[in-house]
């Protein structure tokens, strides 16, 4: 192994050391290529151009399955298409409404419920085996119940949304606020604060950053809800618009409403990240 | 002389003594009581405001005893009971999807999500392609699975592993990023080659993150095997959901959702207890201090 | 036994520059070290003694100045000789790998290297195992024992490797007054049962003057070397001399310089940098 450095063994006799690391190229385009920064960019277009480059001659290649997917050049033109199509931006507009009340409600029917079972262990030992029993179940099995409930399609669409986040924001609270170091309450009991007080300015500071993540992957579980119940029961959104294209075949239209799927749910995670790190200044010290 | 805490501990397993006295304490709890107590509950409400009184659109809902009868007779209304082949047929379709695409999402993950921890080069060249794939909702994926994937049951599974597969890596990645560095310090002064770091820190080291993962991942396949199953399916607990909704079926409704949420549970059950005989070293550091 | 390590460093410098801050960790330190003997260097919090050490381990570099051992050089500006085990470490914080019992921790470092076989590190563990009062404890995990035990395993685990010399970077930092006593004087057993050449760093004037052949004081940021003095107090020692006359009088010669320093890195609102 080239990395072994000097063996000295017991008789004092020692393998030559391996040669030492040199601080080389004084030139600079090398030297930024080298550092952290510039290889990942240049292995990153690398590798994804490369990928595009095959998937776009893939039919002449003749590389299975592939070649029946649309190459870029498709999409490209797919997308011109649907941009200026007004279905396509309603799409957008609807399934970020839905996932906005969904998940909105979510938080807030979560959010107090785990608090109150993280602070008072009756509560807890009263709701938490029935949310464990119910939990397992996944919410795209809830859909058929939601639409018999629910007098809209809207409505059941929302619930299902409402369903997928809700599990992960009441655990992610409920551990949040549970592992809140006893200390700190201790700290603030013995400096003569009330338990009002306690709650406010200690317990809710403290587990804002558990929600935040809750929120989080609770925003990415919600674009799959969103995604699956449009599939599934809706008849608008970027959801349906995907798979109405699939049913018509039109998979260049397929892989735009993909990419815009997943361009939304990235916008949406990095609101929540931005907002969760305006809420929790302390952590963003270093 | 010392001899460190407890040796009882390190036998791996607790003595029967300690079961013992654990099952004693859970009956003098409270919390025995408050569990039969919220459960109770909540079947208490479903048969109320379902089989009883019927409220408002609660009376579309399947009912209580119905589904219960159903689940239990020998010869069930429609056709699905704890008697009937049909209902381990479907459980058998989709627990075989479910496992082989846990198991090769499982085994292709931790090994891509441990080389990209352990080598900047290879992350730095999958890194982008992964983060470009991610935001994709599983599900936005099924056309394509469909036409990628020969057949009917391989677009399933490759959706089933597609899921898992993303999680997998990523907390793999996140638990050998999250090894304390001074392993590593330790493991170069001592004299480990980097394939010796690799089996002895980097691996025992992410374990607990990739057993969290694994976990999410087995979730993560359920549900995007239910959503796969609804949508190309022609067997399988998810197609039965959509099937008995189709056909006003509902005491069936019930008696697959609760099955699915049972072997859900199971699986993730499974996949924790087995990461907690992998990891014995945490049982001390949780259970000590 | 091992007459080897002695180590000199001449003019030693760091420099770090982390978001364009200048800092100056290390400034234009040299010490000659005996082979063989246990040397100390003490320091406030955020001198840059860990800095010196990290960089005779390898873990780290010079900006300038350069550190040779036995000869061989080790350290100067742009080049370091890789970590390994002619010069292993004890760390601060603990590195026992969590997830191997006590026995594969201490025979880990010969046994990988193909050195020696496992039944003669076993045997060899032992040894230091009852050395330092320990039984028993082989398959246990490391989280199982106590922080007193945990330091004598990871000295133990170090020497095993047969180093040149043997680098401690504030290994009882976390120990409690009267396990730290203990723990030390298991360790003044180890350095006479296994001489090497040891270089220790520390906070602790007391555990130094205990502890050391000679001890240094090292200055506040940017640290440099303010004193050097022998400790003719013979060997084996134990913790009675804590109260002889020869120990207060050292203590009370270097105390002032150490409270000096301490008092200017107080209000400097030094922080750890390595």
């Amino acid at each position: 192994m080239t990395d072994q450095s000097v063996i000295i063994t017991k008789s004092g006799e020692r393998r030559s050391a391996q040669p030492m690391r040199q601080l080389t190229s004084s030139n600079r385009f090398i030297r930024w290529l080298k550092s952290l920064w510039g290889l990942n960019l240049l292995l990153g277009t690398i590798s994804i151009g490369t990928i595009l480059l095959f998937w776009e001659f893939a039919a002449t290649l003749g590389i299975p399955g592939l070649k029946d997917v649309p190459p870029p050049s498709a999409v490209i033109a797919a997308a011109n298409d649907l941009l200026v199509s007004p279905q396509y931006w309603n799409g957008w507009l609807l399934s970020f409404e839905r996932i906005g009340i969904g998940f909105l409600l979510a938080q807030l029917v979560g959010i107090p419920l785990g608090l109150a079972m993280a602070m008072s262990r009756p509560t807890f030992g009263t709701i938490f085996p029935i949310i464990e029993l119910l939990r397992p179940i996944p919410p795209v099995a809830w859909i058929p119940i939601s639409i018999v409930f629910w007098p809209t399609r809207e409505q059941s669409v929302i619930f299902i949304v409402f369903l997928g986040a809700f599990w992960i924001v009441l655990l992610n609270t409920i551990g949040g606020a549970s592992n809140i170091d006893r200390v700190y309450k201790r700290a603030a009991l013995s400096l003569g604060s009330q338990p009002r007080d306690l709650f406010w300015k200690i317990i809710l500071p403290a587990t804002i950053p558990s929600i935040v993540t809750g929120m989080a992957v609770g925003m990415g579980i919600s674009w799959e809800m969103v995604v699956a119940s449009e599939m599934i029961a809706g008849d608008t959104g970027l959801g349906y618009l995907l798979w109405q294209s699939f049913q018509i075949g039109a998979i260049a239209h397929v892989i735009v409403c993909m990419i815009s799927i997943g361009i939304a749910g990235y916008l949406s995670s990095a609101l929540i990240r931005a907002i969760g790190g305006f809420a929790t200044p302390w952590l963003r010290l270093h | 002389m010392e001899a460190g805490r407890s040796t009882a501990m390190q036998s791996g397993g607790r003595s029967r003594v300690q079961y013992g006295v654990r099952l004693k304490r859970l009956v003098k709890s409270p919390r025995l009581y408050q569990a039969v107590f919220g459960i109770g509950l909540f079947f208490i409400l479903w048969y109320l405001f379902v089989d009883f009184f019927g409220i408002w659109r609660f009376a579309k809902l399947p009912k209580l005893v119905e589904s219960v009868k159903e689940w239990l007779s020998t010869d069930p209304v429609f056709g699905v009971s704890l008697f009937t082949a049909e209902y381990y047929k479907h459980i058998w379709a989709s627990l075989v999807r479910v496992f082989s695409a846990f198991a090769i999402a499982t085994v292709l993950g931790i090994t891509i999500g441990i080389l990209m921890g352990w080598r900047r080069i290879f992350f730095a060249l999958t890194f982008p392609i992964l983060e470009t794939l991610r935001p994709i909702p599983i599900l936005a994926w099924i056309p394509l699975a469909i036409i990628l994937l020969p057949g009917r049951e391989l677009p399933i599974i490759g959706l089933t592993f597609l899921a898992a597969f993303f999680v997998t890596i990523l907390n793999t990645l996140l638990g050998v990023r999250a090894i304390d560095k001074v392993y590593f310090r330790a493991a170069e002064s001592l004299g480990m080659s980097q394939w010796q770091q690799l089996w002895h820190v980097i691996v025992p080291g992410a374990l607990p993150y990739i057993f969290v993962g694994l976990q999410i991942a087995m979730g993560a396949c359920w549900f995007s095997l239910v959503a796969a199953e609804i949508l190309s399916g022609s067997a399988g607990l998810g197609y039965k959901v959509w099937e008995t909704y189709y056909y006003v079926q509902y005491p069936t409704m019930v008696i697959t959702m609760a099955t699915l949420g049972f072997f859900g549970y199971v699986s993730s059950a499974i996949v924790r207890i087995t990461g907690n005989r992998l990891m014995r070293w945490r049982s001390e550091m949780l259970a000590g201090v | 036994m091992e007459n080897t390590g002695a180590l000199s460093i001449r003019n030693a410098g760091k420099i770090y520059d982390p978001e364009g801050i200048h800092v100056v960790a290390v400034d234009d330190v040299s010490l000659e070290i005996e082979a063989g003997e246990f040397f100390v260097l003490v320091g406030p919090s955020g001198c840059g003694k860990t800095t010196l050490l990290n960089v005779i381990a390898g873990f780290d570099q010079l900006t300038s100045g350069a550190i040779n051992m036995d000869g061989t050089p080790l350290a100067s500006p742009g080049k370091r000789l890789r970590p390994g085990p002619d010069r292993t470490v004890v760390f601060q914080q603990g590195a026992l790998f969590p997830w191997k019992s006590v026995l594969w921790n201490i025979t880990c470092g010969p046994v990988k290297q193909g050195r020696i076989s496992v039944e003669a590190a076993k045997k060899q563990a032992r040894e230091f195992l009852a050395r330092v009062g320990l039984h028993g404890i082989e398959d246990q995990y490391p989280e199982a024992l106590s922080g007193g035990q945990k330091r004598r395993v990871e000295i133990i685990r170090a020497l095993m490797n047969d180093p040149t010399i043997l680098l401690l970077d504030e290994p009882f930092r976390a120990l409690d007054a009267l396990t730290k006593s203990v723990v030390q004087e298991h360790l003044l057993e180890l350095y006479d049962f296994s001489p090497k050449t040891v270089f220790f760093i520390t906070h602790d004037l007391e555990e130094a003057i205990f502890l050391g052949d000679r001890v240094a004081i090292m200055t506040t940021r940017p640290g440099s070397i303010k004193k050097v003095v022998r400790v003719d107090i013979p060997r084996p020692r134990d913790h009675r001399i804590l109260t002889s006359s020869r120990f207060l009088k050292l203590k009370a010669e270097l105390g002032e310089a150490i409270h000096d320093e301490a008092q200017k890195a107080f209000e400097a609102g030094e922080r750890e940098l390595a």
